[in-house]
């Protein structure tokens, strides 16, 4: 049986911020869509979420639940709840969700109607899914003339790799990313996270709102098509123009160079241990202001004026040395402490900072609402991650927690498309709502 | 069709990574960006390596990666004349791009929120690393920094815990950034189409690097468990098996041996098969899924020398064609010549000084009913001074 939303802080309220009005029907799933959309809905866009009980997100199923037990994200439960997952609460809050049935004729004609009272429509589907519902770009902008049409995928909607699978790993092998990151000599380190599903949301995120600018002024919608692969090769920097302009080579021993920088000359530069077990602490220094402040700082030991340290292109040609006399001297400190010591100095530096600091003990991260609470029915009260800038011209508009699996079947069906709620309850019924 | 920032003009007063590459974002959509720079340049026309043969700030690479088709004005703001250019130039400007350190910000005696007052329309977004005010608003940081406060680091590295987090490359505690900033400026846009107002966006690299975290952070907010680093795949508060597979060329392909799923399983054990190097992976007891958990070492093995007799490239082809989510770990060098990027039209070739034919990777969106602007070249230092000097905005 769907749950409904009953507390009233739960049922669709106006929404405020500059995307207040515009409706998404939005068919992402997975990380990469959900967190492009998500922006959309904190900024009062009214995002519904088509979902299908029969084949959950798969966000509801990983299973990082509150007071559950600490395990790998692939050790879903059998049958999990699909109300209980903190992934998807996460990633949707803010916006709306309905169970429609795609497979049904009249599941996929309550689609395009709600297409047909849309601003835009959104997909991170493998290819050919909408097209198999009737929603390929030619029929949808029939439906819908002036819609944005966003299409989000690993390697984009053309090309003989089209149909290549991917997700945040892939996409960061593909693209270069993965290769350009670790010490030299032995193999890349990578990424410890899908860095490129969080970049290619923010991608697709800033395409859907500029197409939103350039309709407000032309009134003309538009397909777009944002491969998360070429926005991962942006992201390479200028490194990419030393092989195209100068023919350089990243296959050797020198290279990545981990936590050294290549330019400009900086050292130290580099991740030394600190108190404790497996803490660290990150010391950059670009200047010789910086090295005098850092000398300085750690009490002018005798070693910092030897002929190797004395000026940066030395100190850059001497820095396993140079390594070894930080790392001593920071090993026996806590790496909160040697960030606000030497930040005090005016050197660069910042413990190794892990969740928990950042959710508990960093001054920064709450005081702007970066992260914040919301309440859920099946949950509870959680932590959310929110966005990283303020504006005084507008805000967040957090609302509402994620919703429930089919929690908005009756609203949406009856405030957005005008059917009685008996309409709604026989579709239910008959399994055109699963 | 023109493009979605066309008219939009953008004055850019940035000195790192991520204020010019969000610079960079707002040409390839069609704005009219304008950067000032100081006497002698930004940093990046000062630092890495230049185009061969030439060393000087017309020629820097780092320059020419976020910089093209932007506008060069020199402008001391320490200078009376100057600042009164720079005022000129705000007063007719839509968005400033600021990456000006608040205690720089002090010394030029620059406040965002009073430049937003007396131009109401003005767009000001100001990425600094810790915010414009609070506790950490004095501090510095730079891309190492910015990721090891923001959680982001710490998920990176090997599985060896001796050696520390290793930061990943490209400066992306600087492109999250510029991210961000992107949205935040589209979003106030759109706004000031509805309002007539602008705005001062306080954009904060620890900030945005540390949403940028994916699992780590739900890991704590839930379950309360803090993730690992493990090398070259997600870290997890337990450990999981390498993903990491060598090949006969010495190139690596990434994959993850999901067992849980039957599907991906018989697509991996049927193409092991076809080289004769399933080795007993095609023993019906394997079609058991606690059989294969039970022998997950020997699963890891067998996969391990499959990997080891092909080389990268058939491997990464074969196993997509086969359905399989395998991704090569492509060198920059490697994506040239990848004809998928190359039917695309990925890479644009673009005349920068004394240098044609510059192969530029493109602009990532595509729009059907939208265009982009045409890549172009990087200014030299100073170039349109004079013209924005004498005739500012109105220059053309």
């Amino acid at each position: 049986m769907v749950q409904q939303a009953e507390q009233p802080s739960r049922v669709p309220d106006r929404r405020r911020g500059p995307l207040a009005g515009f409706r998404i029907t939005d068919f992402c799933w997975m990380g990469v869509g959900a967190l492009a959309t998500r922006v959309l809905a904190d900024f009062g866009a009214q995002v519904i979420r088509i979902e299908d009980r029969n084949r959950l997100d798969m966000p509801r199923r990983l299973p990082l639940y509150k007071d559950g037990d600490v395990r790998a994200y692939g050790e879903e439960d059998p049958d999990p709840d699909p109300d209980k997952g903190g992934m998807f609460n996460n990633y949707n809050r803010n916006k709306l969700g309905i169970t429609l049935n795609m497979r049904d004729e009249r599941g996929r004609k309550l689609a395009r109607e709600l297409i047909r009272r849309s601003d835009l429509l959104t997909e991170n589907f493998a290819p050919g899914v909408m097209e198999r519902w009737g929603l390929d770009e030619a029929s949808v902008r029939q439906i819908q003339p002036d819609i944005i049409y966003a299409r989000m995928s690993g390697f984009g909607h053309s090309g003989p790799q089209t149909e290549y699978r991917s997700y945040g790993p892939v996409v960061q092998a593909v693209c270069g990313l993965s290769h350009v990151s670790g010490l030299p000599g032995r193999e890349p380190s990578g990424w410890g996270l899908s860095y490129m599903d969080n970049q290619a949301a923010y991608y697709n995120a800033a395409a859907m709102l500029a197409a939103i600018f350039a309709r407000q002024r032309t009134g003309v919608g538009t397909d777009i098509d944002v491969s998360a692969v070429e926005a991962g090769i942006e992201l390479l920097g200028p490194l990419l123009l030393d092989v195209t302009v100068n023919g350089r080579s990243t296959r050797n021993d020198q290279f990545p160079t981990g936590n050294r920088l290549e330019w400009p000359p900086a050292a130290p530069h580099g991740v030394y241990p600190s108190l404790g077990e497996d803490r660290w602490v990150a010391i950059a220094v670009f200047t010789e202001v910086e090295w005098q402040a850092l000398v300085r700082a750690m009490g002018n030991p005798a070693w910092a004026t030897e002929p190797p340290f004395a000026t940066m292109d030395s100190r850059v040609a001497n820095q396993d040395a140079l390594d070894v006399h930080i790392g001593a001297w920071t090993a026996t400190r806590d790496r909160h402490e040697v960030m606000e010591l030497l930040q005090g100095f005016g050197v660069r530096a910042g413990a190794v900072q892990d969740a928990q600091d950042i959710t508990e003990r960093d001054p920064e991260m709450r005081r702007r609402n970066a992260l914040f609470e919301l309440d859920h029915p099946v949950i509870g009260t959680a932590m959310f991650e929110g966005v990283p800038f303020t504006s005084t011209g507008f805000a967040p508009h957090h609302w509402r927690s994620g919703p429930l699996l089919g929690e908005d079947n009756h609203w949406v069906l009856t405030s957005v498309l005008g059917l009685d709620p008996e309409e709604v309850d026989s579709l239910q019924a008959e399994g055109v709502l699963t | 069709m023109s493009a979605p920032y066309t008219g939009v003009r953008v004055l850019e007063l940035a000195a790192d990574p991520g204020g010019e590459l969000l610079g960079h974002q707002f040409v390839n959509l069609g704005a009219e960006v304008v950067k000032l720079e100081p006497p002698g340049g930004v940093p990046s026309r000062h630092i890495g390596p230049a185009a061969n043969g030439h060393d000087d700030p017309d020629h820097r690479l780092a320059y020419w990666y976020y910089n093209g088709g932007k506008a060069s004005v020199v402008l001391d703001l320490h200078e009376a004349a100057d600042r009164a250019v720079f005022e000129r130039l705000l007063a007719e400007a839509d968005v400033c791009i600021s990456t000006v350190h608040p205690i720089e910000l002090a010394e030029l005696e620059l406040d965002w929120h009073a430049v937003a007052a007396a131009h109401p329309r003005l767009i000001v977004v100001s990425a600094t690393p810790f915010a414009l005010d609070g506790p950490w608003a004095r501090r510095r940081s730079c891309d190492l920094v910015g990721l090891a406060t923001s959680g982001l680091l710490v998920t990176s590295g090997y599985d060896d815990h001796s050696i520390p987090p290793i930061r990943p490359g490209g400066d992306q505690a600087y492109h999250t950034t510029a991210s961000f900033g992107h949205i935040a400026v589209a979003l106030a846009l759109i706004q000031r189409e509805r309002s007539g107002q602008g705005c001062v966006i306080d954009l904060s690299m620890h900030e945005s690097a540390g949403l940028t975290v994916e699992l780590a952070n739900p890991y704590w907010f839930y379950p309360k468990g803090l993730v690992k680093r493990q090398t070259c795949r997600h870290a997890q508060p337990v450990p999981t098996a390498p993903a990491l597979f060598e090949c006969m060329d010495g190139r690596y392909v990434y994959f993850a041996l999901i067992l849980a799923d039957p599907k991906p399983w018989r697509a991996l054990v049927e193409w092991m098969q076809s080289d004769d190097l399933a080795v007993d992976l095609d023993d019906p007891a394997f079609d058991d899924v606690e059989h294969r958990q039970a022998n997950f070492g020997h699963i890891q093995d067998v996969v391990e020398v499959f990997f080891l007799l092909r080389d990268a490239n058939s491997a990464y082809h074969e196993g997509q064609a086969r359905g399989l989510p395998i991704g090569i770990l492509n060198a920059p060098e490697d994506l040239l010549a990848d004809e998928h990027l190359q039917e695309r039209g990925f890479f644009v070739p673009v005349d920068e000084p004394d240098t044609p034919g510059v192969l530029h990777p493109g602009v990532p969106y595509r729009f059907s009913s939208l265009d982009t602007a045409p890549l172009a070249p990087a200014a030299r230092l100073g170039a349109d001074t004079e013209r924005f000097v004498t005739r500012g905005w109105q220059h053309r």
